[in-house]
């Protein structure tokens, strides 16, 4: 049972139940180290969509000159979010939060607040329910790649065919069951819950520390690999690397005159630095009330920037636009990522020297971005059990691991039914940006920008230039907002309207969108309970609490 | 690959590599401590 108040406020914590509240009083966890926090962070952020989802986003929105937009939004979105996020999630922290719900609470103390910070839960657990099914094909992948299944394989057409049979979305000559896919996922949310189950500092500590200077090794190695391929077929000598770079990185400086390729670049900046989920935020309450979040948190976006722009555009397209030239390369960018990582590239290594390795490294790294991520998308969950019910870590991890589990199914025996595209609508995206525009005004309007700046620099080894005062309260809301409402109108109405959906899935597609509702109410309820139980327990302090 | 794409290259990795080793190198500055 774990209940933490601010280290001035633990001898005035008031009881009314004396040893059950003496009882709640006890430490949270914390991170080891300082460089721990920042891995785990990067480790959330680095993922699936650093190597498959930039390049493509990239190459189709202007190439070079969509580094212009990108970094502008880095600048005026990624990077104060990340330091917002941070700041929130170590001031809640003091207070025994490692959650939206009593975050918010403890930025506005307005009784309905913290309803809105459900979505900072919801959305992770949204994201965990599909992301470990995907993550579990890359475990799957990695393990076809050592055992040359996938060299064997002879063109792009057998290698979609074997992912549509592993899938389980046909039966063929290679699968003629979802049995093997069941099986890697069964390992692979296992070893979720192991790590999360080990706690902060012995697991997704641990866990970062070793994959993600893994992670780069790999990357490292394959992107060595591929810059190094020059010519791959010397009956097509255009066909080359240099060229692949070229499509990637050309300029085309028509492509800024519209608004959807500010929109991608935005998007990309927004969903690759895992801002707006809720989990930087859980991370961050490890922390001490003097440790510095201003350069950790920079630090972690540099890390992410470093994998998705320096590794990830030196892979996927170049490698592409060299075997599959360039008219090929826009069928391919334009497939998907899913096709592009588990459909292109193992037909690409499967034509080059070692490839069987190269295979292997691929979708390891692939695999270890996905579970230093996923573990992240776990913990908010897992953290509101522990902080608001004191329910130990580890019965938190395993009541989480049975829910999820629960919850996990009809992402994997309905896929060919639109289920994962609606979980990706809702939790994915919707839920991010909504969050995240709620969380920036609260903390810079409500909380107070005065207030919020210097949150951000207490202990703070960095100081951040004076302009950011001003972006954070004014540039970065508006940003959001704009992002919000483009975005919505752009897609989201489509996706509501079930634009699109072929009828026979609209059942799947609906029974999906009750059981988000369901859970979504669920977690409401939960945060009621949560404040009902701190109240009678008297561990709500001011009259503001007590609401 | 033409002369913008190489500029556009050599500013967008310089700009994230010059950040990432600024960052690294002062958060290394500082001892590595329990937190």
């Amino acid at each position: 049972m774990r209940f933490f108040v601010p280290r001035r406020s633990v001898g005035v914590l008031r009881m009314t139940e004396g040893n059950k509240g003496m009882a709640e009083q006890k430490q949270r966890q914390r991170w080891g180290t300082k460089i721990g926090i920042i891995l785990a962070v990067a480790g959330s952020a680095v993922g699936l969509g650093n190597f498959l989802r930039f390049p493509v986003q990239a190459a189709q929105n202007g190439g070079g000159a969509f580094m212009i937009p990108y970094f502008i939004a880095f600048l005026l979105l990624g990077i104060p979010l990340m330091w917002i996020e941070w700041a929130v999630g170590r001031y809640g922290g003091l207070f025994g939060h490692g959650t939206a719900p009593g975050m918010f609470h403890r930025l506005s103390q307005n009784r309905y607040v913290k309803y809105f910070g459900v979505i900072g839960i919801f959305g992770p657990l949204v994201i965990f329910i599909y992301y470990t099914y995907i993550e579990s094909w890359l475990l799957g992948y990695a393990f076809f790649a050592l055992m040359g299944k996938l060299s064997q394989l002879e063109g792009a057409q057998a290698m979609a065919s074997f992912l549509s049979g592993y899938q389980g979305l046909v039966q063929n000559e290679f699968f003629s069951s979802i049995a093997p896919a069941y099986i890697f996922f069964l390992i692979t949310f296992a070893l979720n819950v192991f790590i999360l189950w080990r706690g902060i500092k012995g697991g997704i500590e641990k866990l970062c520390k070793i994959a993600m200077p893994l992670l780069f090794v790999f990357a490292i190695a394959i992107a060595v690999r591929v810059l190094t391929l020059g010519v791959p077929n010397l009956a097509r000598p255009s066909w080359n690397i240099l060229n692949g770079l070229g499509f990637l990185w050309n300029p085309d400086f028509s492509a800024l005159s519209q608004a959807k390729v500010w929109l991608a670049a935005a998007g990309q900046v927004f969903f690759t630095l895992s801002v707006g989920i809720g989990v930087i935020l859980t991370y961050a309450s490890y922390l001490k009330r003097g440790d510095d979040v201003a350069l950790s948190g920079l630090t972690a976006a540099s890390t992410n920037e470093f994998a998705e722009v320096i590794l990830g555009g030196s892979i996927v397209i170049p490698v592409a636009f060299a075997f599959f030239g360039p008219i090929g390369i826009e069928v391919v960018a334009n497939s998907g990522a899913f096709n592009l990582g588990f459909v292109t590239m193992p037909f690409i290594f499967g034509q080059i020297p070692l490839g069987v390795v190269f295979a292997f490294l691929w979708f390891s790294l692939l695999f270890l971005a996905g579970l230093t991520s996923s573990v992240s998308l776990a913990q908010p969950a897992i953290a509101f059990m522990e902080d608001e019910f004191s329910i130990d870590r580890k019965k938190a991890a395993l009541i989480f691991g049975v829910i999820a589990f629960i919850l996990c199914q009809p992402a994997i025996f309905f896929l060919g039914h639109g289920v994962v595209d609606e979980l990706d609508f809702w939790g994915g995206t919707f839920a991010l940006v909504l969050f995240a525009t709620i969380e920036t005004i609260l903390f810079t309007w409500v909380f107070g920008i005065d207030k919020a700046w210097e949150e951000i620099h207490h202990g703070a080894e960095l100081h951040l230039p004076r302009i950011y005062k001003y972006i954070i309260k004014y540039v970065t809301p508006l940003f959001l907002l704009i992002v919000l409402f483009a975005w919505f109108f752009q897609d989201g109405f489509k996706v509501i309207l079930m634009d699109g959906v072929s009828p026979e899935n609209v059942p799947f597609v609906l029974g999906t969108r009750i059981m988000l509702l369901a859970m979504f109410v669920a977690l409401g309820i939960f945060v009621k309970m949560a404040w009902a139980r701190k109240r009678k327990l008297g561990l709500l302090k001011s009259k503001g609490e007590n609401k | 690959m033409t002369l913008a794409g190489w500029i556009f290259l050599g500013v967008s990795w310089s700009v994230i590599l010059g950040l990432l080793i600024f960052c690294f190198v002062r958060v290394f500055e500082e001892p590595e401590e329990e937190l």
